[in-house]
Formats: C-alpha cells, structure tokens, sequence
C-alpha cells in the first residue's frame, strides 16, 4: 500500500446505498414484484405446545385463487436447521408455523388460512428454564434433544485456573443473581422471500445476512443440488445479526414449485416480533474474589439462557455471553458455566452482539459493587484490573501454529493490540469522570454518572473470498458473496480495494450479496466483516495492484518500483507525462480481464484479537414518576484503525441507541397462562425514540492493529455491549438502588424506591453497602 | 382483515341511519389511527365503516359567548395549536400536545380520540375473548397488569386511554351526542362509563349515536368561578390549568399516569378546582378528595404533599402496578404545586 496516493481508507466516504435509501429507490424483498408473482400467508399456531394430528385443506384448496398450500403432512422432509423442519407435526411456541398458503392476493390467502382446519393435540407447555429443566418436565424436541430441554444435554463449562483456589485466596467475596429479559431487534424491515422456479433452478430473493449460507440452507431442506439454487440479498432493512435463522425462504420455495409461478412471502409486523429472533433472556449469577488491595482472584459466573423454540445461534449466545467474565478483567482463576435451555417461548436468536450485552451488564454491575466496597473509584478499579496487552495470566492451549480463537480461554496469549487503557483514560476526560454531577433544581430528580467496559471479539471470523477484476475499459469490479446487512460493509470494502489500486471507491463497481456470480462467503456476523473480507479484499487488491504494475513496467520501459498507480493510471515517478491508462495496461495483457483472488482464513497464530471499549453515561432520574433520562453519553473504543469515520460514529450511536431500550424500557412480554406474546408492536415494545436520546460523544482510541487488515479491527457490535451497565451503574450513583433486572422501567424504580423508604436496611440499596450480601472470604 | 363496506355520507342524518340500520355490523370511522389497527391486528371486524370525514360542519373550533364548541372532526394537532386553547384551556392544549406522535396527531381526532378502546393488552391481542370481547374471564387476573387499573375495576381492568378526556373532565365539559332520536348533550363526566355499568362499552353512545361535538363551557356558565382575566379572542380566561403525564418513552407513549387540575382563583383564594386522573381507573378518575381539600384554601397554605396523599382514597392495586399509587401521589403533588406556583 505504501506508494498509493489516494487515502481511500480513513475518510467518510459516503456509503453506497445512501442515494438509494434516502431517495426511496432503494428495492428491498418486499418490493420486488414478478409476472404472475403469488402472496403467501402463514397459519400460526395458537398453542404453546401442540401435536398436529391432521390439516383440511379441502375447503382452503376450493377457494378461487388459491394455487398451492403445504403442510406438516406433505412437506420435503428436510431441514433448515438442525431442530427446524420447513414444517412440523409439532408445533413449540404461540405463532410457530403450521402451514403455509400461496394466493392470487393477500385477502384471498388470509381467507385461505381460515379455511384451514387443523386439529391439534395439546400438550404441557414451560416458558421457563427453571421449569423446562425440572425432572418430568414435557420435552420439547424429543427427537433431536431427547431426555430433557438442556440443550446437548450438558451445560457449557469452562475453566481458566481454579475458581476454588481463587475464592480461597479472597479477602471479600460478592455474589449476586441478574436477570435479562427477552429484547426483540425491531428491525424496520419485516423478513421476506420471493421465490421463482425456472425448470429445477430455484432463485430466491430474500432478506439475508448470507446469501452462500442460506443457498446451502435452501439445498438442503429441499433436498435439491446447491448448483440448482440462487440466492440474492436485495438491500435488508436492518438485521442486527438474526435475519433471518428461519423457515422463510424455504416456505417460499415450497409453495412457489407447487404453485408454478412465483410467491413471496412476507412477515407482519406482529409475525417479526414473534416468529423473528430474539435477544435471549438470561437469569446469571456471578461470584467475584477479591483482595483487599482491589485485585481480582476469582470470577466465576454461571448463565442459564431461555433459548424458546428453536436452537437459531443459541450455543454461539450462550458462549459470548461468558467472555466478559473470563476475559475482561485480569484474572487467574475463571469459570463460566452456561445452561441453554429449549422452552415454549418465541426463538432467541443472534442479535447484535448475541449474549456479551447479558453477560457485561452483570459482570459490570457487580464490579461496579466491588470498586465501591473495596473503597476504589470504578474508574481506578478498572484501570487497575482490566486485561493487559500480554492477555491473561496462565499457559497456552492452542496448538503452535493454529489461530488463536478470538474468544479464548486459555491465558498466555497476548493481545495483537489491545486499546482498553485508552478508551478508559480518553472516555473518562471527555467525559469529565471525577466531577460530581451537577444537581438540578428540582429536588425529585437526581442525577448520577457511571461507567464500564467492555472487551469483544476483534474480527476474524469465517473464512472469506474476495476477487478484484478489471476489464479492458478499465472497469475495476469487487466481487464478493458478502451480504451488507446495512452496516456499510460495501462502502468499506470498496474504499479497501479502492486504497491497493489508488482510486477513488466510488469508481469501484461493486458486486455482491448474489450466490449466482460471487465467490462463496460467510454470513454477515460477529463483527467479521471488515476484518475477514477486508484482508480477502485487500490481498486481492494488492495482487491485482501486481499484476497491472507488471504489465506497465513492460510498456512504460521502467521498473516497477519506479512505477506509481494512482487516479486510474499508472505513470512513472517524477515524470507522470510517460503514463498509461487502465485500460491501455489492461489491453496488454493476454485475456480479456485481469483478475485476482484471495482466500484467506482469517486470524493469527500468535495473538488474540479483540476490540475494546469503555463508556460513561450521566442520567437524571425523576423520583417521583420513576423515569430515568439518559442526559449525556461518552463512547470510547478501540477497533483499531477506524476506515470510515461516519460509518463508524454511525455503528456507536446506533449500538447506544439500540440499547438504551435494552436498559430502560424494552421487554417481549410473553402472559404465563397462555403463552401468547402480549406486546409485540413498536407502541407495546417500547423502542426509546429520539426525544429519548442523550447526547452522545464517541470517541475512537488511536489504535493501529498489526493484524488487521490496513490496521482495522471490529466494530460492529461493540458498542451495544456497555450501555446496560454504564446506565444502571449511573442510576445506583443517582439514587441508591442497584438493579439487577432489566429493563430499568419507571414500575421498577418506583417499586425500588418505595422498597429503599421503607425497609430498614433492603439488600439492594446504597445504605447496606459492605454487609449483607457482601460477605468476608 | 375480513372485507368491509366503506361509506362515506354526506350528512349527518345519513350518518346515523347508516350507523342505526345494523349497529352491530357497523363501526365508525373518524381518524382511524385506532379503529384501523384493531381491524388489522384482527380484533376489530367490521362488515361496514361509516366515514364522518365528508360531512360539512364537524371539523373545526368555534367561540360562542366565552365557551368553544370543538368539532368531533377537529384533529388533535389542531386541539393542540388553537391559541385559545392554549391561552384558556391550558391542560387540554398539553394534553393534545404530549398524546401520540406528530403523525397520530395530525389525522386523529377529538371524537376518536374520546371514543378510542382500551390498551389492554389481553383485549388486544387477536387470540384472547376476554370479557370486554364478550367472553367468560379477565385474562389479566393471572397475567401482566402493569398497566391496568388501580380503582374502579369490575371483572375488567382497563383504563381508559385518552389524555383529552382527563383534560377535559377538569373544565366540566359537555359531549353533544347525535342519534336516531336527535340530538342530546350529557357532562363528560358521565359520557364515560365503567366495566360495572357495561363490560363492553367504555361510553354511554347507544346504538346509532356518535360524538358530534364538544363543549368547552366560558365564563357564565362554568362553575369553576369567574375569570382571572381576560383572555384571546375574547374568551376568558377562567382558570389556571395544568395536565402533567408520566409515561415510558417520551412519545408515542400512554399515560402510565396523568393528571389535569384546573383552579379558579379570587384574588389568592381558590374558589374551584378540578383534578382528574388518567391510567388509574376505567375512566377518567376525578380525584375529589384533592378538589375537596383545595376549594377554599389560600393559595400559599396548600400543601401540595397532602393534596397528592389524598388523590387515591381507596386504591386497589393488581399484582403488578402497585406503583402507580405512590406515581399517581407524586404526579398529583407536583401538578398542584405548578399550578400554585403558577403554571
């Protein structure tokens, strides 16, 4: 990269799609339309827990317009996913699917589903883990998961060092239980899949986060070569990870081949809320050692995650949600235990940052305990514990020569760069950390400041594939099967291949997100997307970048290190008159189109890769209506060298914004009797708006990772990580009370402060701090 | 969405011989920000829909001898943005103000907004037939009631969800009611009813009635007291007012709880006054214990403390919305205390 005159990385470039988007003409699945194209609508299950015995069709069948249904009855007996068959004789939560119509139009098919009689079986049903994991409880896949509802059968465990040496060593013991709800992403966009048939070729258009993934998925369950299926990702309407890990694109499919012309499928808004993905809830209990001077001996944190219905991205939630415990704080002795547990409820998925904002918000909420009992500054605390650039003390498990996992255990591996210490020193005086928070006038309303951090995951994900082309116009094509979930990845791709061949992005034609005509890709998740594809993209660029200069070498009489590429033109250095055009470089060559690929397996052997980053929050809380206002936010991180600032300033507000309803006011409610889903609407499901919003400041640590590609590490996600606490440590610094459930809603701190003025001495409020359940080890 | 009949007359009349003929069939649409959602979510299903929309003379706020009369057309942007309104009628213009979003405002509208159904989230979920939807149980009793009633409940526990009701309560305001019979007017007081009268109705519109206006009463005929001065438009002004809400989200948002108070003051004495509360009863809740204590007090020896203590004399929290007794206190103090302290 060193001789390329144009900084393609490291400006705000203004994303691809952002024409598209703001003047409407951006086409999502749902707008796609084809000649003689059907609506499909889905019949629901109105039990928790049920055997489908039969389904009528007949009268459903009868109806003019009506071209194709199918059932659990007569569905290709593949699968989507290894417990969710395209449709099932069972059905596991209130709005599993039970059937599927496709119509002429959607009031005929809504008709159709009414039409349907279908004769369930009802069985016991358990909403939750504690329940479900009781002996003699109703299993909820007896054939994939039989003898119970813990998910493989065993807890996850893991263990760095030995907890019991570690409390043994302890000179003050903390240990408290936390409980997370189920938070729904509320994507704008609800899922949707148009499906076409031509002879045995299926192309379906559906919301993605992979199109490679979901064309395999597709294969599969339709038991139909993967050479047979295309998939395409038209622009997704937001997917924060769990788009879509369901029966969508395969029921689609079904009905299109039966119906013999194409059918889209979309979900209600109601459907996304309860047949989507969820944030799994999660009941952690965290105990924490520690020595009188502050340091950390033992940390040892047990989670059981309500997984609902289906398996989705549980086991990959549940082990994200321990890595703050195991990882963020420097600790000998570490222990994560995790209970995935199947219930009745609607499926938890992948959502932004998948369990890491469950686990942080009780691993940060207990250490801010620990700070103030050990009588250290949560500031200080942190910058004294937290997880050094040599890693974690202890031996390395991973064999010589093999990646380092970007969520390790093991100690004895350091870090390829870790910019936690910035994030805390820049975030802390931006913020002005240290100054009381000034008091309004009005005596109700109490203001507080607090703080956390957070560690995750740094980027190496799947192995990824990118091809950099160029053909004897001159036209520069990136071609990679990666899907843009909205995040931006295009943008940033193209400004990383834009760098190798000293052009400006925008003149990059971009190919992506099309089965059909790009390399084979991973999903869009875990934060990956910069740092495994853009090391593809960049590999590729720079050998194209090669290639070309090689070929000018010929024709320009010079060397090539005399040779600079730059504006679309390679021309010799010092004398840019002696130059010749892409085009004129391409023309050289022996084909049509010059090509490079790259393949990479993204990570390092040597160092683990992590993203880092530390946040301070101020709030008012009004004591008398119970609600908490967020008034100001400082957002520091580290994700290495940042390529697009606005892209990124855009990934933190976003992530902050996201989980300020995380914290403050956003539940999926499901009623214990019924099982039904009680709120599951943008009015009920309260998402904060922009009147809810504080002023946020976000701030980037001056990072440059030697192992990202052009020095970038992950972002994605991070930033949802440390709201949850940051916020509750500020409400506890507000007004005394320390919770442990989430959402901080006005019932709860209204609840907690008539606890607080009438108790003499409640477990949870500032006045029992250093008794109760702080006890001596 | 089952398919519907839709009607647009062009007279009152016609209106209510359309609404008259199959009552049961038959809805009303004003605004539709209510009435559409609960067709979509399936708990609504109307053969026909009725449209107010084309009829003349509805929308719209007109001054008549110190009062208004407010169109059941008129939207709630407009309420809002009526300089008398918010000159005389204070806590209605707040309570416009603070209902819904922007969007909600600009096409929902007074008559919609008084006759909208409840919030509940068991009546509003397609798959439950609750009593309030002519079935045999409350579902809440053994579910979430966090934001159910606190008083008033009667085998149902709404509230009911209208922020301009409770501000219109505290003005002594009167419902004009059109029907198959004429006309009648009735005090807004007694227009809403609770689940003890009728578990399926939140008001008193027989079948083939509908809300044509409402009227806000001017200086001669409220009994608040005489004017403390002179307002706009040459309406009075009679009163101070005030409506506070306290909700989840800073829009789009019901009340958890809300409150109007309203004071006619002589010189520092207060001569009359309104409380009335949203989010804690079936209907909107006048809280007279607080009326009864502020009627004759000096404005400096109120106590705004004890006014708040005394709003919910004998509340009857569910499982979970105990809260809104101490919020339902709080709101009350501090409304009283502002409208003291002149707001």
């Amino acid at each position: 990269m060193t001789s390329s005159t144009t900084a393609a990385t490291g400006q705000s470039v203004i994303r691809t799609d952002l024409r598209d988007k703001l003047t409407g003409q951006a086409k999502y699945t749902a707008d796609l339309k084809l000649p003689g194209m059907l609506h499909a609508l889905v019949l629901r299950s109105p039990h928790p827990h049920a055997n489908i015995l039969s389904v009528d069709t007949q009268a459903a069948a009868r109806l003019p317009g009506v071209y194709a249904i199918v059932t659990p009855f007569d569905v290709p007996p593949g699968k989507v996913a290894p417990d969710l068959a395209i449709l099932d004789r069972r059905v596991r939560f209130v709005g599993d699917e039970v059937a599927a119509v496709a119509a002429a139009d959607l009031d005929i098919a809504r008709q159709a589903l009414s039409l349907l009689e279908v004769e369930y079986q009802a069985l016991p049903f358990v909403l939750e883990p504690e329940d479900a994991l009781k002996p003699g409880a109703i299993v909820i896949h007896p054939e994939g998961n039989p003898g119970g509802n813990l998910v493989g059968g065993k807890p996850l465990s893991l263990e760095r060092g030995s907890v019991a040496e570690g409390f043994a060593q302890a000179e003050l013991v903390l240990e408290e239980e936390y409980f997370i709800p189920v938070h729904s992403a509320t994507a704008l966009e609800p899922r949707a899949a148009l499906a076409a048939w031509e002879g045995d070729s299926l192309t379906v258009w559906k919301s993605s986060r992979g199109v490679h993934v979901d064309r395999a998925t597709l294969a599969e369950a339709l038991g139909i070569p993967p050479a047979k299926v295309r998939v395409v990702g038209p622009y997704l309407g937001a997917g924060f990870g769990n788009k879509d890990e369901s029966r969508l694109g395969a029921l689609a499919a079904v009905l299109a081949q039966r119906a013999g012309r194409p059918v889209r499928l979309e979900y209600s808004r109601q459907d996304e809320f309860v047949a989507g993905r969820t944030r799994h809830a999660a009941r952690i209990r965290i105990k924490a050692g520690f020595k009188r001077d502050g340091s950390i001996t033992a940390i040892h944190t047990i989670a059981t995650l309500n997984k609902g219905a289906y398996l989705a991205s549980g086991p990959g939630v549940a082990r994200r949600l321990g890595q703050g415990s195991l990882y963020l704080y420097h600790c000998a002795n570490s222990k994560y235990e995790a209970y995935l547990v199947y219930t009745n409820r609607p499926t938890g998925g992948s959502y932004r940052a998948l369990g890491a904002p469950q686990g942080h918000f009780a691993l940060e909420t207990l250490m801010d305990r620990a700070a103030e009992a050990l009588g250290i500054d949560p500031l200080e605390f942190r910058l004294k514990n937290q997880v050094r650039a040599e890693g974690q003390p202890g031996r390395r498990t991973t064999p010589p020569g093999q990646n380092i996992d970007s969520q390790p255990l093991e100690g004895g591996v350091p870090f390829s760069s870790n910019g936690l210490d910035q994030c805390l020193r820049l975030g802390a005086q931006a913020f002005g950390w240290g100054e009381p928070a000034e008091q309004p006038a009005d005596p109700a309303k109490k203001r507080g400041r607090g703080m956390s951090m957070m560690i995750y995951r740094g980027g190496p994900g799947f192995a990824s594939a990118a091809e950099v082309r160029i053909d004897r116009s001159g036209v520069i094509s990136l071609v990679c099967g990666l899907m843009d979930v909205g995040e931006g990845a295009t943008t940033v791709l193209a400004q990383m291949a834009a760098q190798g061949l000293g052009l400006d992005s925008r003149d990059i034609r971009l190919i992506f997100a099309d089965s059909a005509t790009t390399p084979n890709a991973p999903i869009t998740a875990g934060s990956t997307a910069t740092f495994s594809t853009g090391t593809a993209v960049v590999q590729a660029a720079t050998s194209l970048r090669g290639q070309l200069l090689e070929l000018a070498a010929d024709g320009l009489e010079a060397p090539v290190d005399n040779l600079e590429l730059s504006g679309g033109a390679v021309y010799v250095k010092g004398d840019p008159a002696r130059r010749m055009s892409l085009a004129e470089v391409v023309r050289r060559a022996a084909s049509d189109v010059l090509s490079a690929s790259a393949s990479v397996n993204p990570g390092s052997p040597n160092h683990i890769i992590n993203s880092f980053g530390a946040h301070f929050a101020q709030v008012e809380v009004d004591t008398g209506t119970g609600q908490v206002r967020v008034l100001r936010y400082v957002a520091a991180h580290d994700s290495g060298r940042i390529l697009n600032p606005r892209l990124a300033l855009n990934q933190v507000e976003g992530g902050i914004s996201q989980m300020l309803g995380f914290a403050l006011s956003e539940e999926l409610v499901t009623d214990g009797p019924t099982g039904i889903t009680l709120n599951g609407s943008y009015l009920e499901h309260k998402c904060p708006t922009i009147l809810d919003y504080p002023d946020i400041q976000i701030i980037f640590a001056d990072v440059v990772d030697p192992i990202g590609p052009l020095g970038a590490k992950a972002l994605g996600e991070v930033p949802a990580v440390g709201v949850a606490p940051a916020i509750a440590n500020a409400i506890y610094d507000a007004i005394g009370v320390r919770f442990t459930r989430l959402p901080i809603t006005p019932q709860r701190v209204l609840e907690a402060l008539s606890l607080q003025r009438s108790a003499v001495s409640p477990p949870t409020t500032r006045s029992n701090r250093g008794g109760g359940l702080i006890a001596d080890g | 969405m089952q398919p519907f009949q839709y009607i647009e007359p062009k007279s009152l009349d016609e209106a209510v011989a359309l609404l008259a003929a199959q009552p049961g069939e038959t809805q009303l649409i004003a605004g539709g920000s209510d009435l559409l959602s609960e067709i979509k979510e399936g708990v609504a299903a109307p053969r026909r829909l009725v449209s107010l929309a084309g009829i003349p003379g509805l929308r719209g706020i007109r001054e008549t001898g110190g009062g208004l009369e407010l169109g059941a057309m008129t939207t709630i942007a407009e309420l809002a943005q009526h300089p008398a309104i918010r000159a005389c009628y204070t806590a209605l213009a707040q309570a416009a103000e603070e209902l819904a979003t922007p969007q909600i405002r600009n096409v929902g509208t007074l008559g919609g907004n008084l006759a909208q159904r409840p919030r509940c989230w068991y009546y509003r979920h397609p798959q439950t037939v609750c009593l309030k939807k002519g079935g045999d149980r409350c579902y809440a009793l053994a579910g979430v009631s966090k934001y159910l009633c606190v008083t008033g409940g009667d085998r149902c526990y709404i509230v009911h969800p209208s922020d301009t009701a409770v501000a219109l309560s505290v003005f002594d305001a009167r419902v004009e009611i059109a029907g198959p019979r004429g006309t009648r007017t009735m005090p807004i007081g007694e227009f809403f009813i609770g689940p003890g009268q009728d578990l399926l109705r939140e008001n008193g519109l027989e079948p083939g009635e509908l809300v044509t206006r409402v009227l806000l009463p001017g200086q001669d005929e409220i009994p608040l007291g005489p004017p403390l001065q002179r307002g706009v438009g040459g309406i009075s002004v009679p009163v101070r007012s005030l409506y506070l809400k306290a909700r989840e989200r800073e829009t789009g948002d019901f009340a958890l709880v809300s409150v109007a108070v309203a004071v006619a003051l002589e010189g520092d004495t207060i001569r009359q006054a309104r409380v009335c509360l949203g989010g804690v009863a079936p209907v909107p809740y006048r809280a007279r214990p607080v009326e009864e204590y502020l009627r004759g007090q000096q404005v400096a020896d109120v106590d705004a403390a004890h006014a708040g203590s005394l709003a919910l004399p004998n509340p009857r929290p569910m499982a979970d919305n105990g809260y809104k007794v101490p919020l339902t206190a709080n709101l009350v103090t501090r409304a009283v205390g502002e409208v003291m302290s002149g707001g």
